[in-house]
């Protein structure tokens, strides 16, 4: 569903290039986290996926970008709207300020595209429900929390039926109750098994709950990829600027005390550490 | 944020108009207040054109708030500045070399009721037309959907800008900056404001015409709607009607004869 090879992108004016030799497949319905220290192109990456980059931010791409089967450097930001979708960080711009409403919000995007009025409502309806906010449909978007808009923006992009969805810190601007709702949706979005999943995030937590695929990615190369378990709960990972999870922590320092014995990756969600320290 | 438009939400015929309908009644009121000639008329005008249909769309209150509030500097001005200096004869009151006059104060009194007409209009058209829909109305006309979007941002640019500063303010008072007392330390707090505002808001627009790109917004082709505007027969001969009577207002003073 995804498959990049060898990509190359430097930013306009920039002279070291922010991706190098990039290089990654990832198959339909998987859901892929990216991790990595600050500055290492992620964000960038997140744009070169849904043709922000070169359309939006030009500079120098070069290698093979295909997304769900189409060539996105060669596609307009119009056309690819309907195949790729990003949320981004902050909530608050992403609301379009062409619509008063919360379910008119979310079908913007569909009357944009010109699907006809009969089919739009189910839509729009389908979208809140998959993203919880059915019951906010009349509200304005400006009268909702951060975590509300951020899945107000979900729900606008998922509407449109994309075959993948791009994330960059979506919860970032979030407090704990937005960013467990953002996540609900997103295991609701993943278990239809319809959307490829990619996304940027900081915390490990959720994404060893919920990622099948953790990429490491660091000065703009891929350095790690692997099963979560195997990429946060190895030491290997941790001094890249990765971090590790709560669980990984006290597991590492039991095994520091000589508490317990370890061999092989360490625990990096609730259950697994709970299995592991019996 | 608060919401961005004067707008209210209320289940009235007044409301369920089509906005072009809105619009020529607008201009009715508009076209009236410019070629009417006494200061009854224009009260009338007020009193007995606009207060009913602000009634009839539940919003007379709001209306007579509004229009107060916005008012009174404009008479304020012009009741002193007509009364002061008009010709007339009739003084009521003398403060130095400049003195009051009844010609004057009659003149600044109609020259104010204008006004207030005027903005009790738009007040009105802006109190029962959300903007979004009064934008449909045009683009189904032909109007270029950018053009629409253009002219709903701009109106939400000040509820924006005030939100983003009250969060720039918050978040440098919790830095130290001083932004209370004299009003020289109220002042000079706000210079640390202009930048980050500025920049920021600049910033953002880049975020939000990206949220545009991926809702498909500079497709071509023809677009559907969610809302339907509902038009009628009797809506149409309405706005005709409207028409002509402001061309038949114009007319008169246009024509030399």
């Amino acid at each position: 569903m995804i498959a990049l090879h060898n990509v190359h992108y430097t930013y306009p004016g920039s002279e070291l290039p922010t991706l190098h030799e990039l290089t990654l497949s990832v198959p339909s319905g998987q859901f892929c986290a990216l991790v990595g220290p600050n500055r290492a192109g992620k964000s960038t990456l997140c744009y070169v996926l849904s043709g922000f980059i070169p359309h939006f931010y030009r500079g120098k791409l070069a290698g093979d970008v295909q997304v769900a089967g189409v060539d996105v450097p060669r596609t307009s930001l119009a056309e690819l709207a309907g195949v790729v979708g990003l949320v981004f960080q902050n909530p608050f711009n992403q609301i379009s300020g062409a619509r008063f409403s919360v379910r008119e919000e979310v079908a913007f995007g569909l009357e944009n595209l010109g699907v006809p009025r009969e089919e739009i409502l189910p839509r729009v309806d389908q979208a809140l429900a998959l993203v919880g906010l059915g019951a906010l449909a009349d509200r304005s978007p400006y009268a909702l929390s951060g975590g509300e808009q951020q899945r107000l923006a979900l729900a606008s992009v998922m509407v449109m039926r994309p075959k993948v969805l791009v994330l960059d810190e979506p919860t970032a601007q979030l407090d704990p109750r937005g960013t467990r709702a953002v996540f609900e949706a997103l295991r609701r979005i993943s278990a239809q098994g319809k959307t490829t999943v990619f996304m940027v995030e900081h915390k490990l937590e959720w994404v060893a709950t919920f990622a099948d695929r953790v990429v490491v990615l660091e000065q703009g190369r891929l350095v790690a990829d692997g099963d979560p378990r195997a990429i946060l709960g190895s030491p290997a990972a941790w001094g890249r600027g990765v971090g590790r999870t709560r669980y990984t922590e006290a597991a590492q320092r039991g095994g520091e005390r000589g508490l317990i014995h370890a061999s092989g990756p360490l625990p990096v969600t609730l259950e697994q550490a709970t299995r592991f320290f019996q | 944020m608060r919401a961005p438009t004067l707008y209210l939400e209320r289940q009235s015929g007044l409301h369920a108009l089509h906005p072009t309908t809105k619009l020529a009644l607008s201009g009715l009121f508009l076209t009236g207040a410019a070629v009417m000639p006494g200061l009854h008329w224009l009260l009338a005008l007020f009193a007995f054109g606009l207060l009913p249909l602000a009634a009839w769309g539940q919003v007379a209150r709001p209306l007579l708030r509004t229009s107060l509030a916005l008012i009174w500097p404009f008479a304020l001005s012009l009741l002193l500045i007509q009364g002061f200096f008009a010709p007339g004869e009739q003084v009521l009151f003398r403060l130095g070399p400049l003195a009051l006059k009844q010609e004057g104060l009659l003149l600044g009194a109609l020259f104010t009721a204008r006004i207030l007409v005027w903005l009790g209009t738009a007040t009105l058209l802006m109190l029962i037309t959300r903007p979004d829909h009064l934008m449909q109305a045009f683009t189904e006309q032909g109007l270029p959907h950018q053009i629409s979007y253009i002219v709903l941002a701009t109106i939400q640019i000040i509820p924006r800008f005030q939100a983003k500063a009250q969060t720039i303010l918050d978040a440098q008072r919790s830095r130290g900056l001083e932004t209370e007392g004299l009003l020289t330390v109220r002042l000079r707090a706000l210079l640390p404001l202009i930048g980050p505002l500025i920049l920021g808001s600049i910033l953002d627009v880049d975020e939000r015409a990206m949220a545009l790109e991926a809702r498909a917004f500079s497709r071509r082709g023809p677009k559907t709607y969610l809302t339907v505007l509902s038009d009628s027969l009797g809506q149409r001969l309405l706005r005709w009607l409207c028409l002509l009577l402001m061309v038949a207002m114009v007319l008169p003073r246009l024509a030399p004869w």
